[in-house]
């Protein structure tokens, strides 16, 4: 398979402030690569080296084989951006907004621009400023995607969107990789990158600390194990058995967070009056919550419950 | 049940509150230090090298007497721009005689720009609604948001007090030259009203308006009242509409001559206190954030600069330019129209005349040219770098916006975007002074005077302002963006400031040198200095090479 993004031993620092650590990621063709993380943890950092907006300060990025600081314009010819956060041309329309971008690249189909224009149901003749944040975030979309790049990279693209539009979006991310392109964005629509990407990054305090396809991620990961009794047990004796962890417990029911092989839960158990026993794999979301630690206060609040007790 | 406690306060967490971001008031000056430091250095600067040029320059009686006869036989005009010449063997008078428009049109401009974007610079940005939804009434907020301006004024207004009466101690060398308390406090309150009506209306008008066209607004109110006062000698309808002029209403309000009049002081202090008021009601009453929309020309299509960079930067910066360039050149008007007064009063006072024919020799100052060489120019040229600092700032806005971001995604170099747009912020430079010497044209032509010579003389404020814009965005591209338009006004002051001490202190002339405006010299009379065309154009293209190269260098900031 052919990389179109590989980075090597990549790192930013600020000073001061953390940028990113030894960032070694690959990208092939024809993917849809989710990168996830917390806010700060270097997500936006990873991007604008990337296209050559800030400098490495050591390793090095390659787009589509390119250096990114050696030739970023060729590499700007191929790709479709938007930033996470940016701000165009107050006075201009709309449409204004996206012809200009069309100028600037040139060799837009007329007729596809026009077509996204009103899937995304855009209204062209409303200045720039009068837009709602969704509808700015819509026009960014289109002068990102308009000239049908062979690599999108977007920064949360979903940001300010509603249901409707999320779901327009990833259906053009879908038709993206049919059409045989590549894609690299992060998000925090965890479903839609579960139900979208193939692999997924995870970046935590400037560093990858997961990448993994979809599925291999969650089987990397734990299993949300659900105990219905017919009476009091202790709570710290499961919490207490290899590989489980955030052990609550509500009225006569545990849930906890199991690694590895469910045996030793099966097991105390069955020492026990057993109602039900539910065990299911995590979502992506809970996959990722776990890797930040927040898990247990997570799946705590979800069940209204307080952590391990004793089930009464 | 229990009973809940109000949190008390002791004077240690008072006072922390007050110095630091507790509540709306402490955050207004919190965040004011840095615009109070400035403006005490300017201010004392001013004053204190003022002083010392004037003690240095009029020290001894004989050379006071002499300043003395010229002020008194100046033309009305001179004399109504820069105030009634009272006590001028007085350092007091001298001081005030000279300086007073530099505090008293420049200061207010922190005022206009403060309280016109107090609130609405606020709901620009969008925390202005987190604010009015916190636990405190909108009265309130815009009372303590004004507040923190007005001690911020405070402070400044004490230092110009203490700064004025030191002046007297240090550099007093004839009796009458000690400056009393009194007096001081006196040029204080002066300058500080002053400071209040424009900022007033900046601050009455933005609830309404917005930030930008409040301070417009204010600005044009403020320079108006300014020339309805200076010029209301040589224009009738200016005469007529004199009294609506606070600068008439303080006009004999002289402190450091020793003439007071507090009831002109108070007079405007109320204006001022009026118009706050007229604010914080327009704020409480106003749906937060919504203005009314002015009615402006949309540009056609094809001017909209949508093929590429260059275009489209002069295309965002036209409305500005053409701001600038029509208040510039209504200025222009005004002054071409005392033309053949001031020749009247020339022929009528033969010393005068020939006072004025050894003065300068090469320049017929009974020509339009000729008066707006000597009258506008010096004050124009400062103006036009506020001009090209505000064509920068626009540039700047690219990177500082994230816009950059999605322009440098498309393929095309940080050089090529970098020369295209500091092209695109030339050309809108050029422009402003395309309009200025159009209105130049319009004066001399109405004066039937030559149009062509002070027409092309104009454009000696493009070169002065591609100078600095250029060193800018040389600054710009290789530090950062946010830098450049700071750097164009710090270069136009500066230089301002040097062209107006050198010579009073008798400074060397390398120092009288480094003012750029000292090298054109006489071009609206049509008299070039090639060193200073030079010199303007390395600066300007020069700091745009230098700028794209440094652009390839460093960090976009996002």
């Amino acid at each position: 398979m052919t990389a179109v993004i590989q980075t090597e031993e990549l790192t930013k620092s600020y000073g001061e402030h953390r940028g990113i650590i030894d960032v070694d990621l690959t990208v092939n063709e024809g993917e849809v690569f989710g990168f996830l993380g917390p806010n700060g943890a270097g997500k936006t950092t990873t991007i604008r080296t990337l296209l050559d907006l800030i400098r490495p300060t050591s390793g090095r990025a390659l787009v589509f084989g390119i250096a990114s600081n050696a030739d970023p314009v060729a590499i700007h010819r191929r790709i479709g951006y938007i930033p996470g956060e940016f701000t165009l041309y107050d006075r201009l329309t709309g449409g204004q907004t996206i012809q200009y971008f069309a100028n600037l690249r040139g060799g837009v189909d007329r007729e596809y621009q026009a077509s996204l224009i009103e899937r995304f149901d855009i209204d062209p003749k409303r200045r720039y400023k009068e837009l709602s944040k969704g509808n700015k975030q819509k026009i960014g979309l289109v002068i990102a995607l308009q000239h049908q790049p062979e690599l999108l990279i977007l920064d949360e693209p979903t940001s300010g969107l509603d249901p409707l539009v999320q779901q327009s979006f990833f259906e053009l991310v879908r038709e993206a990789r049919d059409g045989g392109r590549t894609v690299f964005l992060s998000s925090h629509i965890l479903s839609e990158v579960e139900r979208t990407c193939d692999r997924v990054a995870i970046i935590r305090e400037g560093r990858l600390v997961k990448v993994a396809s979809v599925e291999g991620l969650r089987d990397l990961a734990h299993h949300q194990v659900e105990l219905r009794f017919s009476g009091e047990v202790s709570a710290a004796e499961f919490a207490s058995l290899p590989g489980v962890s955030d052990v609550s417990a509500q009225d006569h029911i545990l849930r906890m967070r199991v690694s590895g092989p469910i045996t030793p839960v099966v097991r105390a158990a069955a020492r026990y009056e057993l109602l039900d026993f539910v065990s299911r794999e995590p979502t992506l979301e809970e996959t990722f919550l776990a890797q930040y630690g927040h898990g247990h206060a997570a799946a705590a609040a979800d069940a209204g419950t307080t952590p391990a007790g004793s089930a009464s | 049940m229990s009973t809940a406690t109000a949190p008390t306060r002791d004077s240690a967490g008072r006072l922390s509150a007050l110095a630091g971001s507790s509540s709306i008031f402490s955050k207004s000056l919190r965040d004011s230090r840095r615009a109070i430091a400035i403006a005490i250095a300017f201010v004392a600067f001013v004053l204190l090298v003022g002083a010392a040029a004037v003690a240095s320059a009029f020290g001894t009686v004989e050379t006071r007497q002499q300043m003395v006869g010229l002020a008194t036989t100046l033309p009305a005009i001179f004399q109504s721009m820069l105030g009634p010449p009272v006590a001028l063997d007085r350092l007091g008078g001298l001081i005030e005689w000279r300086y007073q428009i530099v505090l008293g049109v420049l200061l207010p401009v922190w005022s206009i720009l403060a309280l016109s974007g107090t609130l609405a610079g606020e709901a620009d940005r969008g925390s202005l609604e987190l604010l009015a939804t916190t636990a405190i009434t909108r009265r309130r907020l815009a009372l303590e948001k004004l507040a923190g301006h007005l001690v911020s004024v405070l402070i400044v207004l004490a230092a110009i007090a203490l700064v004025t009466w030191l002046c007297g101690i240090a550099f007093g060398t004839l009796p009458g030259d000690a400056i009393s308390p009194e007096a001081a406090f006196g040029y204080a309150a002066l300058t500080g009203v002053l400071m209040l009506a424009p900022g007033g209306v900046a601050f009455a008008a933005a609830p309404f308006l917005g930030r930008g066209a409040a301070a417009g607004l204010a600005a044009f109110v403020m320079v108006a009242s300014y020339l309805v006062n200076g010029f209301h000698d040589s224009i009738a309808l200016f005469d007529t509409m004199r009294p609506l002029s606070w600068y008439q209403w303080t006009a004999q309000h002289i402190p450091l001559a020793g003439r007071f009049d507090w009831g002109s002081i108070a007079t405007l202090a109320t204006l001022g206190v009026v118009l706050l008021a007229v604010g914080v009601g327009a704020f409480e009453r106003r749906d937060v954030g919504r203005t009314i929309r002015l009615p402006a020309p949309h540009l056609p299509g094809f001017l909209l600069g949508l093929r590429e960079p260059l275009g489209r930067t002069l295309a965002e910066r036209l409305r500005a330019s053409t701001v600038w360039g029509v208040a510039i050149g209504l200025y222009v008007l005004v002054v071409a129209s005392t033309a053949s007064s001031l020749a009247d009063v020339l022929h009528k006072v033969p010393t005068l005349e020939q006072m004025m024919r050894f003065l300068y020799p090469d320049i017929d100052y009974t020509s339009v040219g000729g008066v707006l060489q000597l009258v506008f120019l010096q004050f124009g040229l400062i103006v036009f770098g506020f001009t090209a600092a505000t064509a920068v700032a626009g540039w700047a806005s690219e990177e500082s916006s994230g816009r950059l971001e999605v322009l440098l995604s498309a393929p095309m170099s940080r050089v090529a975007w970098f020369l295209r747009s500091g092209l695109g912020t030339f050309l809108a430079i050029a422009f402003s002074a395309g309009v200025v010497s159009l209105a130049t044209a319009i004066g001399a032509a109405g004066q039937g005077s030559d149009a062509g010579q002070p027409a092309r003389g104009a454009f000696v404020l493009a070169l002065y302002g591609l100078a600095w814009a250029g060193v800018g965005l040389g600054v710009g591209g290789l530090v950062r963006s946010s830098l450049a338009a700071p750097t164009v006004i710090v270069l136009t002051v500066g230089s301002f400031l040097i062209e107006l001490f050198a010579t009073a202190l008798k400074l060397p002339d390398w120092v009288a040198g480094l003012a750029l405006a000292s090298h054109y010299g006489r071009p609206l009379v049509g008299v070039w200095d090639p060193v200073g065309i030079v010199v303007s154009l390395v600066l300007a293209f020069g700091g745009l090479a230098v700028g794209a190269w440094g652009m390839t260098r460093r960090d976009v900031r996002g």
